[in-house]
């Protein structure tokens, strides 16, 4: 298991201005003999990231680069699509181009490109998509269109390869919140998602009510560590319900507690309503192992990078005897080099992908 | 010099190869929404049609707008990566400039008006020059109706072109001296970009791939939010 470490040489500075540089500083890494010749440099420009990597044969990361947009939006108090696909044409090639120095490969080295085709913002997917193509002309490699959720699904082998098989992945982002029994690397059932707004959406609209600006997530983090996380009963929608979330009854609870009740703290109100989502995301994670024999829980998406997230999960693991995979968390947030890992699953699978296929907004697990 | 021109800023999307002999291939289709499917299989025909392979290309040139926001993002990033990738250097020419320029030999001074959508079109006039065109008016972006109201006090003989002078035909018929152009010459074409661009590169008017930015005219529309970004 692996909590804490990045994995390799990623950095993930959020709020960085420009592209991030190696961690690693040394000498560049070294591909392995098995993993020599089956190099993909991925790339991944969904949302407010603009990442490139170059991984080995699936799972040997040689460089991962990520540039966050997260300042630009910052002012604007969420993701502007606009902003973001303006930001995706300026940045990608110096951060493609850092992946690669970074991964000290040559361009012939490179067996196939990869980009994120779905789900995410039109606008900006097209951008990571038409530099992936364009790349696999020039280079004359294959071209592999990936699937996001999936590229998150395989995060957790990057940080820890020996990762056992079922478990239940908890994908949690500004974007998705779903619950995932992972069967095998390219065979999953989605349990169960959100009914309205996903998890971070409900951290982004919390913390904008009690005025701590954007983005919620790691604010409220911070927050909560000073607050008691018992002071406010806030519900846990559809808790003993199935395998769906429900957070915008939970969003509201917090704006009308906070309404009626100007002088709580908000570090005790932020501690609350993050125990209320943490706590109804590990319980149906907790029983839906249960139900399918699974042998860990594993986080995945921009959330996992929740501490309270994580000792939750952690702390059920200990207590139903499962494995706990907790990815890094720059493996958590969007990057590349899960993009890459998952396009060579793909890849093997399916052979490459035309290249005629598109961005498409509204993508979904692939189930079987 | 082998040139790839890449043209994406309108609902036409396409891309041509070519040298001081001319266009040697180019690929095109009108399908609006379809630019990221459809360019990257484009090239590779067109280079099959010219028997070239894409380390052929000493340069590339794109299409940087004004026009159509996704369009123009497929385009530009498709012509820097591979630029970048092919180590070559870029032209970048303007939408407009390559509407104007295969009416370089009517005479009269056109306006070149793309679709902005929204009630507006991008905008700029141009006067002949024996061989090409010239600008006469900076890039706008601008309604209809303003430009109706321009031609009105110039009073001259003007010629009017583009996807937006097709959409908005009806405000300009009957305007005196004011003709409008055949809807054949209404989107920038990728056979105009590679001869434009020709001559661009051989007298060496290149960017540099990271300092190409497709020309938006338009800030997004999202305000700041002040409550935001107080941490
Ligand atoms: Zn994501």
């Amino acid at each position: 298991m692996n909590a804490s470490g990045a994995v390799g040489p990623v950095v993930n500075t959020r709020g960085a201005v420009g592209p991030v540089v190696n961690a690693s500083g040394g000498v560049g890494p070294v591909v392995s003999a098995r993993d020599a010749g089956r190099a993909i440099l991925g790339i991944e420009t969904s949302c407010d990231e603009t990442a490139a990597a170059v991984v080995a044969g699936g799972r040997q990361v040689l460089s991962s680069v990520v540039s966050s947009q997260v300042d630009l939006h910052a002012r604007y108090g969420g993701v502007v699509p606009e902003v973001a696909g303006r930001a995706h044409v300026e940045r990608l090639v110096p951060v493609m181009s850092q992946a690669l120095v970074e991964s000290a490969l040559d361009d012939s080295d490179i067996a196939a490109v990869a980009a994120t085709a779905g789900p995410g913002l039109v606008g900006a997917l097209l951008v990571g998509v038409s530099a992936a193509k364009a790349l696999a002309l020039v280079w004359d490699v294959p071209f592999v269109a990936v699937n996001h959720l999936e590229a998150h699904l395989h995060a957790a082998f990057l940080d820890e390869p020996s990762l056992e098989l079922p478990v239940v992945v908890i994908l949690v982002s500004g974007g998705h919140t779903m619950l995932v029994l992972m069967e095998d690397r390219l065979r999953y059932r989605v349990l169960g998602a959100t009914v309205d707004d996903a998890a971070g959406k409900a951290f982004d609209k919390v913390a904008r009510y009690l005025g701590l600006g954007y983005p919620g997530g790691p604010v409220i983090d911070r927050m909560s560590t000073q607050g008691d996380r018992e002071a406010f009963a806030f519900p846990r929608a559809m808790l003993h319900d199935g395998w769906n979330f429900s957070f915008s009854g939970l969003k509201t609870a917090v704006i009308n507690h906070i309404r009626r009740h100007p002088d709580s703290a908000v570090e005790d109100v932020a501690a609350s309503f993050q125990e209320a989502v943490a706590d109804v995301l590990v319980a149906k994670a907790r029983r839906a192992a249960a139900a399918h024999d699974a042998r860990g829980l594993c986080l995945a998406g921009g959330v996992a990078a929740n501490s309270r997230l994580r000792e939750l999960t952690l702390d059920a693991c200990t207590a139903d005897g499962l494995a706990a995979y907790l990815p890094s968390r720059a493996m958590c947030t969007d990057n590349a080099a899960m993009v890459a890992a998952a396009a060579w699953w793909r890849w093997q699978a399916d052979g490459p992908s035309a290249l005629t296929v598109g961005a498409d907004p509204s993508l979904g697990l692939p189930e079987v | 010099m082998l040139i790839l021109g890449i043209e994406s800023a309108t609902g036409r999307v396409g891309c041509a190869i070519g040298s001081h002999e001319g266009v040697r291939a180019s690929v095109q289709a009108t399908r609006e929404r379809r630019h990221a499917e459809l360019l990257a299989p484009q090239i590779q025909a067109a280079c099959a049609h010219a028997d070239i392979s894409l380390r052929d290309v000493a340069a590339v040139a794109v299409d940087v707008g004004p026009g159509l926001y996704t369009g123009l993002r497929v385009g530009v990033t498709t012509a820097i990566t591979m630029a970048h990738a092919l180590r070559v250097p870029v032209v970048a020419v303007c939408s407009l400039d390559l509407v104007a320029f295969p009416l370089r030999h009517t005479g009269r001074s056109i306006s070149v008006m793309i679709d902005a959508r929204r009630g507006e079109v991008f905008h700029a006039r141009y006067g002949c020059l024996p061989g090409g065109v010239q600008r006469l008016s900076d890039p706008e972006v601008v309604t209809p109706d303003h430009i109706v109201s321009q031609m009105l006090a110039r009073d001259d003989e003007s010629l009017v072109v583009g996807d937006g002078a097709v959409r908005y035909a009806s405000m300009f018929e009957g305007l005196r001296g004011v003709e409008l152009a055949d809807p054949g010459f209404a989107h920038p074409s990728a056979e105009s970009l590679v001869l434009l661009a020709h001559s661009r590169a051989v007298r060496e008017e290149f960017v540099r791939p990271d300092e190409i930015e497709p020309l938006y005219l338009r800030r997004p529309d999202a305000q700041p939010n002040p409550i935001a970004g107080r941490s």
